[in-house]
């Protein structure tokens, strides 16, 4: 049975290499958005390890740091810092700036508190010690020595971080709180989250409430949750494509084989050993489609300005996908295999 | 389980095909019958239409006749269902096909092997035995080759070894000559006859009387016409009486003196198209005798009906001296 098959896929080689190649594009743009999807998780988990807040308190009815900004007085975190269970608490200023690189660029801003929680982990260059210093991630593109205008201060890059991204990619840039506040608040001394090391076992002042990492996590994902559930249809939709494709290439085989599938019948075969044949075709071609995509994927993945962050699990996944793919593709022609009368070997 | 053994005979027993065509009901085996020994070599002939590949279909178990029986030795094919008839179509009998139909991916040793892997055997076990026929068949300098490589006789060499891979004790072959220059029909025949060996049957359909000499055994299937037998004849009919049914033989043409004839065709689902109502001075039937075909419709009498009788040359003179063209033109059924 395989060696009919794959001596028809020999036969008919250019049609399948067109085939194998069609779908393969479609397996790899599979991919990166599959690495793209995951990259929007894994990059909110990159975040919160690199802040490492054990708590956050933010104005009650916030429903999280990154996504909302109440301001309140920066001093609140003393008063935080004073409950029992609580090590240490800083203020942090979290907003969103635009800067001129020469093209507009986003970038996600946090104001943290020297020493403090919060503080960034740099692994190029040094954390800012002086005001107009700032700490950008690496996805940026700037580098250590590098100038950049935030509003209409100039400020110079001093170290780097990496994979400090939220919000779909726009990446993470360090300044002193100080710094932070005159940029967006002319000098108040406010802020939109205090970062807590050790658990609050008191009464928190009123009016706040304390969040755990888990509710900041799911609420940092909330924003992407529908690019996230979009990626995921459109994958859903690439993979019918696929299907659709092998379906065709098939179902035109079996088409141009019913005289032989009629004479193989004649012969005694069993209806399995004829669908066997052509099950083994699709198997083989998406099979062959899912290796270039792996190929396709690392050569087109560096082309996306997206991160791309291909998980194990998606190359696990495209296997079995395109092993379904080719089977459900398979199956018009399969019927036509099945109704093939072996009386047509006469014919 | 039942299966046949090399020194069986084959007989076949009122054996009927009908199936539908274009709506239509077409049998084109009615009640036919014939033996044939083991040894023998049988040539089925006739024109194109006349059932001889339709009864090597229903020898192959391919086509399930309406009524009848093909019965080798104490192996009743006709019924068979599932595993036996897999196991029939797959160890008893091998088929030569017409247009040879080898798969054109195959090369001439995979072709062979391919009943062979279909039935399980084992590669290791089938191409042996594969590359030991091609050789009797004298392909084997030929067989890494493709279909499309080789010549209509090679092939056709191909697909006889091919339906003696499980050495058979029924061989048929579909118009094996069909497809080959003359120089090759003579290595195809020879070998065909070289196959009809005590132990084995070979049935072959063909319309090349080339191969007459060689048969033990020729059965013609055409419906033949007789237009010189007899003179003209009064034939009576009472209502609700039938001339002629559908599929029977024709050698007579009928003109209507006195009542009507309706001339119907069965349909798929049993029920009957009328074609045509022939009335007093109206001929019909000349179809079947002039070109050797079976009767294509039923002719009966809607009331009591004197008819005239013709062969076909008394006819022609009476009716149409000229062109058959003309004579055809003037049937109140020009199909019938």
């Amino acid at each position: 049975m395989w060696l009919i098959g794959f001596r028809d896929l020999q036969w008919r080689r250019r049609r399948f290499a067109i085939a194998v190649v069609s779908t393969a594009l479609l397996f790899a743009v599979s991919l990166l958005l599959s690495g793209i999807s995951a990259s929007f998780n894994n990059e909110v988990a990159r975040t919160m390890k690199e802040l490492d807040v054990d708590t956050w308190v933010v104005p009650a009815g916030t429903t999280g740091p990154f996504t909302s900004t109440n301001l309140f007085p920066a001093s609140v975190a003393a008063r935080v810092a004073a409950i029992a269970g609580v090590a240490r608490a800083d203020p942090i200023l979290l907003f969103h700036e635009v800067v001129r690189k020469p093209k507009p660029k986003d970038v996600n801003m946090i104001g943290f508190t020297p020493g403090g929680v919060g503080q960034p982990h740099v692994t190029q260059g040094r954390l800012p010690s002086q005001p107009g210093e700032i700490v950008v991630d690496r996805s940026f593109g700037a580098a250590v020595g590098d100038v950049m205008r935030l509003g209409s201060r100039p400020f110079r890059v001093v170290g780097s971080v990496h994979g400090v991204t939220y919000l779909a990619g726009t990446a993470a840039a360090f300044v002193s709180m100080r710094d932070a506040q005159q940029l967006v608040l002319h000098g108040a001394p406010l802020s939109t989250a205090i970062a807590v090391r050790g658990t609050p076992r008191g009464p928190l002042p009123p009016g706040y409430e304390r969040l755990s990492n888990s509710a900041v996590r799911a609420d940092l994902g909330r924003p992407i949750a529908s690019a996230r559930s979009t990626i995921s249809f459109l994958n859903v939709l690439l993979w019918i494509i696929a299907a659709g494709i092998i379906a065709a290439i098939l179902y035109m085989s079996a088409l141009e084989r019913v005289r032989e599938f009629a004479v193989i019948k004649a012969m005694g075969s069993a209806n399995g050993f004829v669908i066997a044949g052509l099950a083994s075709q699709a198997i083989v071609l998406a099979v062959a489609a899912a290796v270039v995509a792996l190929a396709l994927a690392k050569l087109i993945a560096p082309a996306v300005s997206l991160s791309v962050e291909i998980p194990a699990a998606a190359y696990v996944e495209l296997f079995v996908v395109a092993i379904s793919v080719g089977l459900l593709g398979s199956i018009a022609g399969l019927r036509k295999v099945l109704s093939v009368d072996p009386a047509l070997a006469f014919g | 389980m039942v299966t046949a053994t090399r020194h069986d005979r084959l007989e076949i027993t009122d054996l009927t095909v009908e199936y539908s065509s274009g709506g239509y009901s077409v049998r084109p085996l009615d009640e036919f019958g014939a033996t044939f020994e083991s040894g023998e070599l049988v040539l089925l002939l006739g024109a194109s239409g006349c059932g001889k590949t339709t009864l090597l279909s229903a020898l192959a178990a391919i086509l399930t006749p309406a009524s009848g029986s093909i019965r080798l030795g104490e192996l009743e094919v006709v019924g068979l269902k599932r595993a036996a008839l897999t196991r029939y179509r797959r160890e008893t009998v091998g088929v030569v096909f017409q247009a040879f139909n080898l798969v054109p991916s195959l090369s001439a040793v995979e072709n062979v092997m391919l009943p062979m892997r279909a039935a399980g055997i084992s590669t290791r076990v089938a191409r042996p035995r594969a590359e030991h026929l091609l050789g009797q068949v004298g392909l084997q300098e030929r067989m890494g080759h493709k279909p499309g490589g080789m010549s209509g006789g090679q092939q056709q060499r191909v697909a006889i070894a091919r339906a003696l891979v499980h050495d058979p004790v029924l061989v048929l072959a579909d118009e094996p000559t069909a497809h080959l220059d003359y120089i090759q029909v003579d290595g195809v025949i020879r070998l065909l006859r070289e196959l009809a060996q005590p132990g084995r049957i070979v049935v072959v359909a063909t319309h090349d009387e080339r191969m007459v000499p060689l048969a033990d055994k020729v059965v013609e299937l055409t419906a033949h016409a007789i237009p010189e037998s007899g003179p003209p004849e009064t034939v009576t009919l009472a209502a609700g009486r039938e001339l002629f049914r559908q599929g029977d033989a024709g050698d007579r043409v009928y003109v209507v003196q006195e009542g009507a004839i309706e001339l119907v065709r069965g349909r798929a689902d049993g029920s009957e198209e009328i074609l045509a109502i022939a009335g007093d001075g109206d001929y019909f039937g000349e179809l079947a005798p002039l070109f050797g075909l079976r009767r294509s419709a039923t002719a009966r009498a809607t009331k009591d009906t004197t008819l005239m009788s013709y062969s076909m040359r008394d006819f022609r003179a009476l009716v149409a001296p000229g062109s058959v063209a003309e004579l055809m033109s003037h049937g109140a059924n020009t199909e019938a």
